[in-house]
């Protein structure tokens, strides 16, 4: 084979492989939870019946798992376009005291973990010793042992705090780049502030409001972490961690499958439909000609307000669990007050020295995480070739396939793994764990480096190639570097995201194979002093990957 | 009271530390129309951002109608919608989200207008700028020069007393730009409205305004009739802006008060010209000789009266054909129908001592 024709070769069969690897994560998982739904055991003998559906249906359990799950759900959407609208307003338009500064405190839920999120909640507002009951009854006299974070209040509450940043980040984006006479126009013809308010800008920023509703719909719905910390001690059910306890013994996984297919159907139909309209509504008010909106003064109220928002967000998300969370992980026990006395810094030591459990699991998150993130961005760097570079005519239908992990909840994803390698070598590997990872959150990284190749002129590869460099030269010397920024941003976002994972983690660990977040929940039975250490560990890990994040911030747009 | 329908006074507005607006004063009398005529930057667009209460002044007044609508030292500052204007943006601004029926009528539902009486009044809108039938198409899916007329009935369905043009036919091509001009100023005249143009380009200003304001960084360097301002340029800067040769010179001496002045063109030469108003200079003083590009002959025979030049550049304009030509060390543009000239050529040129303007020089303080 001549060089020319090798080098042909691998810039088509590079990508298509990326593309097919892609594929294969998404449909394997899938295959195997369609087709375990579908058989029923009888003895030795599997038949291909509806059974497992007829019995989920039939089961009250599952009906008040599927309607707590979409009340969370809506309401949490709900709640997160609420505060993540005005957030994002308050930083991109007005003048509130801060915003810098806020404009990066805003987005730091999204790096933190939203089961440590959960249980630090726990902390706060336990109604047996808990810290703000505690300070709110000793310095104002004021009882809130009404407050129950067991509830579903509480799992709405912690879920808005970690989904308003996704809201955020997809409207931030147009409320700065939107042409301003759009706006202005309204004013001058005769609207006041808020009627232009409600009626241009509110409707000029629905498609993002849109997208941003779906996602966190879905995502919120199907994640496992917070409802297994603040609805299982109360016995209140939910879909995630109602699959759960059907995987345990005595499991019924033909049951779960037909839970997950429920899910996923539920999922696609959505996915589809805000395809759909979203296509229908697709506003260019980004336009060259015009010009960027002014400033917005806010009088002494409205600076005010737009505070105290941002301290019950920022206060709620961030400040108040780090503070909770710093307290008990150096309390001997946790009371629901901090006591200097008796401070210690032995639950460290247990959990990062003298116990198997957690140093191993310490160790596997950073495997996983490490190793995953650098075969997550390759994969995403060859899908992206070919979702920009590719089949003109394929592209729409692959990028459609390559983003419906997305929307797939973690314990669903983990359950297809499960029923795949339950009986293969792979079972109760990190090997298994490091695949589902991937394929859940490969789209993640596929989607940054994608808009990195969009923004990149092919002019600049062609001239490279009629300068005489190959199609591997091309792409060492001149795309990776061009591509360095969102190369770098997609490794930290997979590598937050898997050293937090829990969803899929915690149907696929076994013993030796635990990561953090699993070694989070087995020990919560036991100490939540062990707990708090080891979530400031995992805290510290992610922290310091998003302080990387944000000092490598190059002019790539966020999202 | 027909007169002074808007009064702006001693009219400042700073962003930091630069000065976008300083000192600017002037009236536009009932049912005229004026253009902010300058290049970009000069702050044209700013004050007509301060009339619509877009942008808050640092100083001055604004009056529409006899009633103030800013005063820096009564602080009155009224809100954009209580100003009761129209304005077309250079983008349009037409909402994606509207049809295009909506988009026209949005001012008179902010108004409380009823449905059925709105959508008939921006049908009738409508027809008047040449779009009958389109009221229920998407507000997108409409060409550029569409979207331009559907901004203009927007501007003019409720009938404001005055309408803003922000650079309004900029994003037209050519063509189109030409036929809106022309149909915008008939339009001005049926309906009678007082108008405010902002634009950079000349030739939109004269079409459109009776009033020409010709902006310089931040202030006024001249203003009047549409023809006065162009045919007689009051200062160097206009006769840059509008194209013309602005040469050194001397000013030898003045015959019944016509200027004579010595032009520096190698070997020397001598002309009469006619002085721009505010000529102080004295015998002996430098000042600046101005010439149209199209009053400068270039021909391939000697001429009476003419230079030995060389052709520097030439360019094609299609029906003119524009050159520069060396006298000596001088360059001088000029704009003739198509000759065909090239570079190198040697040719003639001539320029009638009655075409000169002679300007004071640029202050240099």
């Amino acid at each position: 084979m001549s060089t020319g024709a090798q080098g042909r070769f691998l810039q088509r069969a590079l990508p298509i492989t990326g593309v097919t690897i892609g594929v294969l994560l998404i449909a394997g998982p899938f295959l195997a939870t369609v087709i375990r739904s579908l058989l029923v055991w009888d003895g030795d003998i599997a038949a291909i019946e509806a059974g497992n559906f007829i019995r989920l249906f039939s089961d009250p359990r599952f009906v008040s798992a599927a309607l707590n799950t979409l009340i969370a759900g809506a309401c949490t959407t709900v709640f997160a376009w609420l505060l993540g609208f005005s957030l994002a307003w308050l930083v991109a338009r007005t003048d509130m005291p801060g915003r810098s500064w806020l404009e990066t405190a805003n987005l730091v839920p999204f790096f933190l973990s939203p089961y440590v999120g959960a249980i630090s909640w726990i902390y706060l507002l336990a109604p047996h010793g808990g810290l703000l009951p505690w300070l709110a009854r000793t310095y104002l006299g004021v009882s809130l042992e009404w407050i129950d974070i067991y509830s579903m209040g509480g799992v709405i509450w912690v879920l808005t705090l970690f989904y308003t940043p996704y809201v955020y980040l997809f409207v931030i984006g147009p409320l700065r780049q939107m042409d301003a006479a759009l706006e202005d126009a309204a004013r001058v013809h005769g609207a006041s502030f808020w009627y232009t308010l409600s009626h241009i800008t509110l409707p000029l920023v629905m498609p993002a409001l849109l997208s941003a509703g779906l996602i966190v719909f879905v995502t919120s719905a199907g994640l496992f972490d917070v409802p297994l910390a603040l609805a299982s001690p109360r016995g209140i059910r939910f879909m995630p961690t109602e699959i759960f306890s059907m995987v345990q013994y005595p499991s019924d996984l033909g049951r779960a499958a037909a839970f997950g297919i429920v899910v996923l159907t539920v999922t696609i139909l959505l996915t589809l439909l805000q395809r759909r309209f979203i296509a229908n509504r697709r506003f260019d008010t980004v336009t060259g000609k015009g010009y960027r909106p002014r400033q917005i003064r806010l009088r002494t109220g409205g600076k005010i307000a737009a505070l105290t928002l941002e301290a019950i967000y920022v206060g709620g998300g961030v400040i108040l669990p780090l503070v909770a969370l710093l307290m008990v992980s150096f309390s001997k026990l946790w009371t629901g007050r901090f006591m200097w006395r008796t401070a210690t810094t032995g639950n460290f030591e247990y959990v990062l020295t003298k116990y198997d459990l957690t140093r191993t699991a310490i160790t596997n998150s950073l495997i996983l995480a490490l190793v995953g993130a650098t075969l997550g961005v390759a994969l995403a760097i060859l899908q992206s070739y070919y979702l920009t570079r590719g089949n003109p005519k394929r592209r729409a239908l692959v990028d459609a396939l390559l983003s419906l992990p997305l929307g797939i909840p973690g314990i669903i994803l983990g359950l297809g793994f499960l029923i795949l390698a339950i009986r293969t070598p792979l079972y109760s590997t990190l090997t298994i764990i490091l695949i589902a990872y991937i394929a859940r959150f490969f789209p993640f990284a596929t989607r940054t480096v994608t808009a990195m190749f969009l923004a990149i002129n092919p002019e600049l590869e062609q001239s490279a190639r009629s300068s005489g460099a190959s199609w591997l030269q091309t792409m060492r010397l001149i795309v990776l570097p061009l591509l360095r920024p969102a190369l770098i941003a997609a490794w930290l976002m997979l590598f937050v995201i898997f050293i937090r994972e829990l969803g899929a983690t915690i149907l696929l660990y076994a013993q030796g194979t635990e990561t953090i977040s699993v070694a989070m929940v087995v020990l919560s039975e036991r100490s939540s002093g062990y707990v708090a250490a080891l979530a400031v560990v995992q805290l510290v890990m992610l922290l310091a990957a998003f302080a990387i994040m944000r000092l490598t911030r190059t002019s790539m747009s966020q999202g | 009271m027909t007169d002074r329908f808007v009064h702006i006074a001693h009219l400042t507005k700073r962003f930091g530390d630069h000065t976008a607006v300083r000192n600017v004063s002037f009236e536009v009398p009932r049912g005229s129309t004026l253009a902010l005529l300058g290049p970009s930057g000069c702050g044209k667009t700013t004050i007509l951002r301060c009339l619509a209460g877009l942008e808050t002044p640092d100083g001055g007044t604004i009056e529409i109608a006899g009633t103030p609508v800013f005063d820096s030292v009564q602080r009155i500052d009224l809100m954009p919608e209580k100003r009761e204007l129209g304005i077309v943006f250079q983008s349009y601004a037409v909402w994606p989200h509207m049809t295009v029926a909506e988009n026209v009528a949005f001012p008179l539902k902010v108004r409380g207008m009823g449905k059925a009486e709105r959508l008939e009044r921006a049908s009738r809108m409508l027809d008047t700028v040449g779009l009958k039938g389109f009221e229920h198409r998407s507000a997108t899916l409409v060409s550029g020069g569409q979207q331009q007329r559907i901004a203009l009935a927007r501007a003019l369905v409720a009938e404001p007393r005055l309408v803003l043009f922000d650079e309004a036919l900029s994003n037209l091509d050519a063509q189109l730009r030409e036929q809106m001009r022309l149909e915008l100023r008939l339009l001005q005249e049926r309906l009678g409205f007082t108008a405010i143009y902002v634009t950079h380009d000349q030739a939109e200003a004269f079409g459109l305004a009776d009033t020409v304001v010709l902006m310089n960084q931040g202030a006024i360097e001249t203003m009047g009739p549409a023809r006065e301002v162009f045919r007689r340029p009051a200062t160097s800067f206009v006769a840059r802006f509008f194209g013309l040769n602005v040469l050194e010179a001397t000013l030898l001496g003045r015959i019944d008060g016509t200027p004579y002045v010595e032009v520096a063109l190698g070997e020397r030469l001598t002309m009469r010209a006619l002085a721009g108003s505010g000529l102080v200079a004295s015998v002996g003083d430098p000042v600046l000789a101005c010439i149209r590009k199209e009053h400068v002959r270039v021909e391939q025979e000697p001429i009476p009266d003419s230079h030995a030049g060389t052709i520097e550049a030439a360019s094609f304009l299609g029906v003119a054909e524009e050159y520069i030509v060396m006298i000596d060390e001088v360059a001088i543009r000029a704009t003739r129908p198509a000759a065909g000239f090239t570079r190198g050529d040697s040719v003639h040129v001539g320029m009638s001592p009655d075409d000169w303007i002679v300007l004071q020089p640029e202050e240099t303080a």
